[in-house]
């Protein structure tokens, strides 16, 4: 096998594994406490910001 | 047109009754409202230039919760909700009658533009309120009444242990949810790598790399996501129950070891099984823990139904405004109109009309005067009363119902399910293969011990249960979101089971069946049309808001008779009256009319809810009135008895109200029954071998609700019938019931096949494997084919029609 493909493979291994992370930290912070307000949030006018 | 004249409220959108409407100018413009809370809340909104609420708002249903505007706390009982930060506070509420992205939208808007509130954040999916601010500035109390004030009533919510718990394990599960799904993903390119490698040849040394890449991914799902498993099943061993967690287990642990094994003699590995194994059962126990986070305590919320102050007469005939806790039997205290009982008592002095739906589910006011008792919880609606404490708070009628729910829940036996009582027999029945495989090949054929260990491994590998874990799991999560999006909402896959069973289903009547508001049945003039007669109650009738009334009122304007602001007097329990040019005119039931000296000519109807008219002494006439059956309640309870389930009616009303409903849906029934006897009546069935779904909509049915095979609470009722039930109706239609029950049974129905082709590929596979002819890349095909059975079969659920029910 190429070592250019083993170290492809290597790096998405750590791609994922970092997104794994955040996901963790995410949920951890509470991100998915409430998955059905935030996208109608985003889309009100806030004038006192 | 009549229906022209019928006003909406620009607050809530309820059709308002012209003897309640209010019109008002606001910004050159006439607004109507239903009462003046509506009216305030709308000059509110409109004030703080949040007028886009009422464009942008997508209410499915009108109105706002019941006696927001007259809800209040005291402070010093929020205090034990508050946490201090320095100069701030956080107060958590749970706010009721969200009903769109809106609703919070503006929530969180008049709480920030109040002076000393810092922060307000509303949850909307759990409806839960973050509040922050200043208590220096503004008090708990009048933040929740700012929050009231706008047609919101919102409670302090605690976040006490219990549901922290809950919460905490609700984010485990996504945690480790997230973790399978993360890392399976990862795992599928190898598999396919690997797959490719099998057909069109691969280099050895390749392949072990990416063998070991793929041990190196599976190893966290197995271990940490399929924690709760492993852990389940060992538990289950020490039971010595084999369950779900067992098989499950034994599956995924048994093709991940074995994987390691033929990783290191250049074999053919299944890790992907095992994590797929792990990542669709933890996806569906994902979807069940959201649905059952939805049912936040509902016992905490009944004893809300009783204020929680009450205003005491001292000993000098001075009042004081007091705790309701603090009561004593013996006490008098003041209730004026508009306000709740807040203990059982008896009426000491003054007579007035009562609402005791919430507590009896009784559809009409009833009339209390002197020496009756009144219940907690029970709405005043004429006239100041004294009446005298003859129960604490803790021993009221309101707090019994709550220990009877309680009682209720914790008495019902957990149902097994089908797939732990499968796993009973599966388990056993497949370790003995495997053992005799492995006894078969070492002691008779005096194979090495290398190969029989690995003849019997795989026998556990293709026995296992993939198709088999999948096969409830799947259906019932297509099941419950086809019912969701039919406005039926199942709160686990056990009740979906338990509801399919069903031997029979017991409906309450009133709110259930009926709409639980009367109408009018008949018109019976002494002479002349009956046109004639209902324009002169009419002219009575707009004065009181008495459900009679409203229902006298709905049937002349649909006949398009004109109503006036009537200036008629309202005699508490008897009717009105009203003195006219013609004479005094009264409508008013049997024994008014009698006691003026009307002679009466008309026979009571037991059936009906009488109205009877008179000018002075002369006999005009008598409207029959009767709360009208729901549309399609005759069609269910006919359907319900084709399919093999009957249906009966227990109700607290009386036998002639129960028994003309009865007939007309042709249904037994059971009348004044009280909760407890409902209860009791479920149970005793319960006992007896019946399985009963029990509808309902009030808090007299919760303790039903509790006791039954399976409560199914209906939409329109109190939030505790919905919160107690284990099926909620979003919708108030009989149909649904019969809806909720022939998807259950379709369910089940899917369930059973994919059970069979589990099983299908088991029995052809179990041989081959034990015969030690099995060829690998045999086995994984089988596996994924008997997956790819089970869940495209489940995915018909989401098809399911009415056109094709059982």
């Amino acid at each position: 096998m190429q070592s250019s493909t083993v170290i492809l493979i290597i790096l998405s291994l750590f791609i994922g594994a970092a997104a794994w992370l955040i996901f963790i930290w995410t949920v951890s912070k509470g991100h998915f406490d409430d998955i059905e307000g935030p996208k109608y949030r985003m889309l009100d006018d806030d004038d006192d910001h | 047109m009549a229906d022209k004249r019928a006003f909406r409220c620009d607050h809530c959108g309820i059709d308002i009754l012209e003897s309640d409407l209010i019109s008002v100018e606001v910004n050159q413009k006439t607004r109507h409202f239903c009462c003046h809370g509506c009216h305030g809340a709308y000059l509110i909104i409109t004030g703080a230039g949040l007028d886009d609420f009422y464009t942008k708002r997508t209410w499915a249903e009108p109105g706002v919760p019941a006696f927001v505007f007259e809800s209040e706390y005291t402070d010093d009982y929020l205090a034990k909700f508050i946490t201090h930060q320095g100069p701030q506070a956080e107060l958590l509420l749970l706010v009721e009658g969200i009903r769109c992205a809106t609703c919070v939208w503006l929530i969180e808007k008049i709480l920030k533009k109040t002076p000393g509130i810092h922060d307000a954040r509303l949850n909307f999916a759990t409806h839960r309120l973050k509040i922050v601010f200043e208590p220096a500035t503004i008090s708990a109390s009048s933040v929740i009444q700012q929050i009231s004030r706008i047609g919101y009533a919102s409670r302090p919510y605690s976040w006490d242990a219990a549901q922290q718990i809950k919460d905490q394990a609700h984010k485990a599960l996504l945690i480790r949810f997230g973790t399978a799904a993360f890392f399976s993903l990862q795992l599928m390119g190898y598999s396919l790598a690997l797959y490719a490698g099998y057909f069109q040849g691969i280099d050895p040394q390749t392949r072990t790399i990416i063998q070991v890449l793929a041990w190196a991914v599976t190893t966290p799902v197995v271990f940490f996501s399929g924690y709760p498993f492993l852990h389940g099943a060992v538990a289950s061993l020490r039971n010595k129950t084999p369950n779900m967690d067992t098989l499950v287990s034994l599956g995924v642990l048994t093709a991940y070891f074995y994987s390691i094994v033929a990783l290191f003699r250049h074999d053919e590995v299944f890790f992907d099984t095992a994590a797929m194994i792990v990542t669709l059962i933890l996806l569906g126990r994902l979807l069940e823990s959201s649905a059952k986070n939805k049912a936040s305590s509902g016992v905490d919320r009944l004893l809300k139904l009783t204020p929680e102050t009450a205003t005491r007469f001292n000993d000098d005939r001075s009042l004081s405004r007091i705790a309701t806790a603090e009561l004593v039997p013996g006490d008098l205290i003041l209730v004026k109109p508009g306000e709740r009982v807040p203990v059982d008592s008896i009426i000491r002095s003054g007579q007035t009309e009562l609402d005791e739906a919430i507590v009896s589910g009784e559809s009409l006011p009833v009339a209390r005067s002197q020496g009756m008792n009144v219940l907690a919880g029970a709405f005043n609606l004429l006239a100041a009363v004294e009446l005298e404490v003859s129960r604490a708070a803790d021993d009221s009628f309101v707090a019994r119902i709550s220990r009877l729910v309680e009682e209720a829940q914790s008495r019902q036996a957990p149902v097994q399910r089908l797939a732990d009582r499968i796993a009973v027999i599966f388990v056993p029945i497949v370790s003995i293969c495997a053992l005799l495989t492995v006894f078969f090949w070492g002691v008779f054929n005096a194979a090495p011990w290398s190969t029989a260990l690995l003849n019997g491994v795989s026998v556990l590998v293709v026995a296992c249960p993939c198709a088999l874990g999948l096969a409830t799991p799947i259906s019932v999560l297509v099941a419950t979101g086809t019912a969701a999006s039919k406005g039926i909402l199942f709160r686990g896959g056990d009740i979906i089971e338990s509801a399919a069973h069903s031997t029979l289903v017991a409906f309450d009547k009133t709110g259930t069946l009926t709409s639980g508001h009367p109408d009018v049945q008949k018109i019976h003039p002494a002479r002349g049309n009956s046109a004639a007669l209902l324009q002169l109650a009419a002219q009575l009738e707009g004065a009181s808001t008495h459900p009679l009334a409203k229902g006298i009122i709905r049937e002349a304007r649909r006949k398009g008779i004109a109503i006036q602001p009537s200036l008629a007097e309202v005699v508490p329990g008897k009717g009105l009256m009203l003195q006219s040019d013609q004479g005094f005119i009264r409508a008013g039931n049997r024994k008014f009319l009698l006691e003026n000296g009307v002679d009466l000519s008309a026979p009571p109807v037991s059936e009906y809810t009488e109205v009877h008219i008179a000018v002075d002494t002369d006999y005009r006439g008598t409207i029959y009135l009767s709360d009208t059956i729901r549309d399609g309640a005759g069609e269910t309870i006919a359907e319900l008895k084709r399919i093999g389930i009957p249906s009966i009616m227990l109700t607290g009303d009386s036998p002639g109200a129960a028994q003309r409903i009865a007939t007309a849906l042709a249904l037994d029934y059971e009348s004044q029954m009280t909760p407890e006897e409902k209860s009791q009546w479920i149970t005793d069935r319960i006992t007896q071998g019946e399985k009963i779904v029990m509808v309902g909509d009030g808090l007299n049915d919760a303790p039903a609700l509790g006791a039954a095979t399976v409560g199914c609470a209906m939409a329109g009722g109190t939030d505790i019938a919905m919160e107690t039930a284990d099926i909620a109706l979003t919708r108030p239609e009989p149909r649904k019931v019969l809806e909720a029950i022939v998807i259950a049974k379709q369910t089940l129905q899917i369930i059973h096949q994919n059970l069979f082709w589990a099983f299908f590929y088991n029995l052809l596979m179990i041989p081959l494997a034990i015969s030690g002819a099995l060829e690998p890349i045999y086995a994984a095909a089988a596996m994924a084919l008997s997956s790819v059975c089970v869940v495209c079969n489940s995915l018909r659920l989401s098809k399911i029609d009415q056109a094709n029910s059982v």
